[in-house]
């Protein structure tokens, strides 16, 4: 059409304007003007359709039609409603008398329309060219089904119509399908109304196109849909809202873009909001008031929709049972569910019929039953579905409403709040009967014992999505009142609280903090507690990432995820940390803080934040306490402090050596007590998050019961001479253990090494016969091997020693296997074989 | 021009950021990726079912910089991204034969 305007020599916009034109524009602007924009809705759109069937009567007259000629409207305009910048689809029928001249008269008769800038579309056609056109296209059917005669010859049009719905009501059913599979094709091409952040109005699922189609299968099988059974009147009414809400949101969105567009984009929201009276408001924004009641009608449509051809294809059926009460009528869904079906509209009128209290007073059964609807997965969600487009859904959870229809702004998430958590439950549901591929995932599912508390977990994670504040926190207290509603369940309840207010914690943990940290490990270990959680939380990120979006589930954060939860497990079987280690670790620190009430509480916390949680469970509070004042200050690089009192036995005492953390500081200590005439009973190594080594063992005078302060000193020169390279340490102490008889009885050295016992650490037990140094050779070796040692056990048992060192390479791995010969070659050498 | 390529731990991400905008480093792209380095892959197991980690997750930084502030960036991401233990990561800086913004059309330097 526009390639004919541009190739006319003189295109009309010098010629004056005719009278009916310059009249319509003039009216239509009026009209746009006549309301704020954000109230266009069909009373409008029918005002605007109508000064344009006189503009165009006057038009068709004055170019004096032939005979056998009718002007026709179509589609939207057929129906009589013209939105702000909408097309007018126009069709000239003609009887075929004339099909040369057809071209030039419509041109005559549309030119001025197409100058005064209007979209004017015009098919030109014979009563057989319109029944072929409908047989190869489905909108071109439609279109015509739509149609409404304007002038000229009525009859021809008329029998065109007739002869056309004939065809189509021919195979009914197969012109039902058409419709289903377009609207299909269109869903798949658009997207959804009732979800997209950038919904196109007109083509999209549950947008106006959906909104026409009962309309259509109604003008081919020449009946009402309500009296076939196949429409609810309470549908037909949320369907006619939804038409006019899609329509003011469309018109609105022509007035702001200054064209047709159906394609509601992001930064036009806020103007529409506004013009359409949406104001922001505490926890819901206007843009999202907007969308939310986008969301709300358009769900209703393509509900109506693909429930109006599934009953007219399938038949509709019988009512279900429906017992007047709450349960009953949750009762009823899990029959539906169960067969796979979906309630005949018999069955939500009685639904509907029944008395349901806001909100529901839960029993017993109302419990059961809600369960057994979580637990029939995508089935049952689609039966929330129904309960929510009845408005039931919030009578049972009232909170729903808060989320309900609630747009996610951000670049992860696919849908609003409340679909994001009906398929999260479908999800975690499926896992639950079917992990799939994800060995995990089908380990997690063998090990939840609780399934309605993973599954409550899951439908309600996000409930806390409000709008206000942070939504784990909300989610706690809005998850809490809807579960002491539903009743006593105890374990259930705490099961689903507890995954509510930690379902971020795994994916969070993984991508953004270190899993190389054994003490981030224990946290995480201590605050899930035991490993049906861990389990629970693992199925519910799971389902959760599925039902947000394709970014969320990729490989890359998978591989994290599983990291933390194999690490976490290990923890947990091992019962290095529980529950009890979160609240063993509270107390402790509070009992330092408590103990360390005259320091500044600043420097208290920073204190605190330098030790490795494995110290603040390890060292009594008392201990830590005291040892703040050679700790906290700063430590020059050569610097040795030690703290040392009576331990709870007699004759041995506590030690605690500070100093610059470096390779090998373990064995310059053990090397320096053995000089100084101290055996150590056990080690422990910890470092501080700045690099001071924090180093705790219990010793005992080798020769004699009392250790002065003049050893200590003693101790502290030689360590320090030892660090400084002053001292030969290793030949003083060779020469230390000859000035005494070695050990009278032969024992066997042992040594095993244990690569499973802990994620962080090889586990190396070292058994040999006690002697002077023997902790200082050991750990003299690791350090020449380049390992570090974290933790050492010293067992003696008569005459023979047994020390166990947790340990990894400098890079802070587990040895491999060729690092666990050549350690085991050096000690062997070392201690004498 | 220089482009300079980062991989690091992902939870180094953040105070890799952080320290770059303070440096006042203009724009940057991030991207998951995966990988193997000396780090090797590892083995993961829940519960009896083992996983194999060929490929460890990271995460790349890249950032266009003019010639004199590359020493400085490479450095600046050396002590953010670094923990001292395997799997650190790696930097390299390339030339970039040429910067255009789109928007404005501005080349070289002044689209940095």
């Amino acid at each position: 059409m526009s390639g004919s305007a541009g190739s006319s020599p003189e295109p009309g916009s010098s010629l004056p304007r005719p009278a009916p034109v310059a009249r319509l524009l003039e009216e239509r602007s009026a009209l746009d003007r006549a309301y704020s924009p954000g109230h266009h809705g069909r009373w409008s759109a029918a005002r605007r359709a109508e000064l344009t069937d006189a503009c165009l009567l006057e038009l068709f007259a004055l170019v004096e039609p032939p005979a056998g000629v009718a002007l026709v409207a179509l589609g939207g305009y057929g129906r009589g409603e013209l939105a702000p910048r909408s097309d007018i689809d126009l069709l000239l029928l003609h009887d075929g008398s004339w099909p040369d001249e057809m071209a030039v008269f419509a041109e005559r008769l549309l030119y001025p329309l197409w100058d005064a800038g209007l979209t004017v579309g015009h098919g030109v056609r014979t009563p057989d060219e319109c029944l072929t056109l409908a047989d190869e296209r489905l909108d071109g059917a439609t279109a015509m089904l739509d149609g409404r005669w304007l002038g000229g010859d009525e009859d021809l049009w008329a029998g065109t119509r007739a002869a056309l719905v004939r065809a189509l009501d021919a195979t009914p059913r197969v012109f039902a399908e058409r419709l289903r599979a377009d609207a299909e094709a269109r869903a798949e091409r658009f997207g959804h109304v009732s979800h997209l952040l950038e919904p196109d109005l007109k083509e999209g699922a549950g947008g106006l196109r959906d909104v026409h189609l009962p309309g259509w299968l109604a003008a081919v099988i020449g009946s009402t849909l309500e009296e076939r059974g196949i429409l609810r009147a309470t549908e037909r009414e949320a369907v006619d809202e939804a038409h006019e809400l899609l329509l003011r949101v469309r018109s609105a969105l022509h007035v702001e873009a200054g064209r047709a567009t159906d394609r509601l984009l992001l930064e036009q929201q806020p103007e529409i909001a506004r013009w359409m009276g949406f104001t922001d408001e505490p926890g819901l924004a206007a843009v999202d008031a907007l969308m939310r009641q986008v969301f709300l009608h358009a769900r209703q449509v393509e509900h109506v929709r693909a429930a109006a051809l599934d009953r007219y294809l399938r038949g509709a059926s019988e009512a279900g049972v429906v017992e007047s009460s709450p349960e009953g009528v949750l009762r009823a869904l899990v029959g539906v569910a169960a067969e796979h079906g979906i309630p005949t509209p018999a069955t939500l009128d009685r639904i509907e019929d029944v008395e349901i209290a806001d909100p529901v007073a839960w029993t017993d059964g109302v419990r059961d039953a809600f369960l057994e609807l979580l637990r029939l997965g995508e089935g049952g969600v689609a039966m929330l579905e129904v309960l929510d487009r009845l408005d039931l859904l919030e009578r049972f959870v009232p909170e729903w409403s808060l989320v309900r229809c609630r747009p996610q702004r951000d670049p992860y998430h696919r849908y609003p709040v409340d679909v994001h958590l009906l398929r999260t439950l479908s999800n975690v549901a499926r896992l639950l009967d079917d992990p799939g591929e994800d060995r995990m995932a089908a380990e997690a599912a063998a090990a939840i014992v609780d399934r309605d508390g993973l599954l409550l977990g899951a439908l309600l994670h996000d409930i806390g999505k409000t709008g206000l504040r942070d939504h784990v926190t909300v989610g706690r207290e809005v998850a809490g009142r809807a579960l002491d509603r539903m009743g006593p369940w105890n374990a259930t309840a705490d099961l689903a609280r507890f995954l509510v207010a930690q379902h971020l914690l795994l994916p969070d943990v993984a991508t953004r903090r270190d899993l190389g940290d054994d003490d981030l490990v224990l946290d995480v270990a201590a605050r899930i507690g035991d490993p049906g959680r861990l389990a629970a939380l693992y199925l519910l990120a799971l389902g959760d990432a599925e039902a947000t979006g394709p970014a969320a589930w990729t490989p890359w954060r998978a591989t994290l995820v599983r990291e933390l939860v194999s690490k976490v497990q290990h923890v947990l079987e091992r019962g290095e940390a529980g529950p009890e280690t979160a609240v063993r670790l509270a107390e402790r620190t509070n009992a330092v803080r408590a103990l360390l009430s005259r320091v500044p509480e600043e420097e208290v916390e920073r204190f605190l934040e330098r030790l490795p949680r494995s110290y603040l469970l390890a060292v009594p509070p008392e201990r830590i306490a005291r040892q703040h004042a050679i700790v906290a200050p700063g430590l020059g690089e050569l610097e040795v402090r030690t703290l040392a009192g009576p331990d709870g036995r007699p004759g041995t005492y506590a030690l605690t050596v500070v100093a610059s953390d470096r390779p090998g500081l373990l064995s310059l200590i053990a090397g320096a007590l053995s000089l100084t005439g101290l055996s150590i009973l056990s080690a422990q190594v910890f470092t501080t998050e700045d690099g001071v080594a924090v180093d705790e063992f219990e010793v005992e005078g080798a020769f004699e019961a009392d250790v002065g302060e003049e050893r200590w000193r003693e101790f502290r020169t030689t360590l320090r001479k030892a660090i400084e390279g002053r001292v030969a340490l290793e030949h003083r102490v060779e020469e230390k253990r000859r000035r005494y008889p070695p050990p009278r009885h032969e024992v066997p050295l042992r040594i095993d090494v244990h690569t499973d016992a802990s994620d962080f650490f090889t586990v190396v037990e070292v058994g040999a016969a006690d002697r002077i140094g023997l902790l200082f050779d050991v750990t003299r070796t690791f350090a020449e091997l380049g390992l570090d040692v974290h933790l050492a056990k010293v067992a003696t048992y008569g005459a023979r020693v047994v020390d166990a060192f947790y340990v990894r390479d400098v890079l802070g791995r587990k040895l491999d296997p060729e690092q666990v010969g050549e350690l085991e070659l050096a000690l062997r050498a070392r201690l004498g074989e | 021009m220089k482009l300079v390529v980062a991989i690091v731990k992902p939870h180094k991400l953040d105070e890799v950021k952080e320290t770059l905008r303070e440096l006042g480093v203009a724009g940057l792209t991030t991207t998951d990726v995966e990988g193997f380095g000396r780090q090797r892959g590892h083995t993961e197991v829940y519960r009896g079912a083992e996983y194999q980690v060929d490929f460890v997750p990271k995460v790349k930084v890249e950032i266009l910089a003019d010639d004199d502030q590359v020493s400085e960036l490479v450095e600046a991401i050396m002590g953010a991204a670094r923990t001292g233990k395997i799997g650190d990561g790696k930097i390299w800086v390339v030339p970039a034969e040429q910067v255009v913004r789109i928007r404005t059309g501005e080349m070289g330097p002044d689209a940095l």
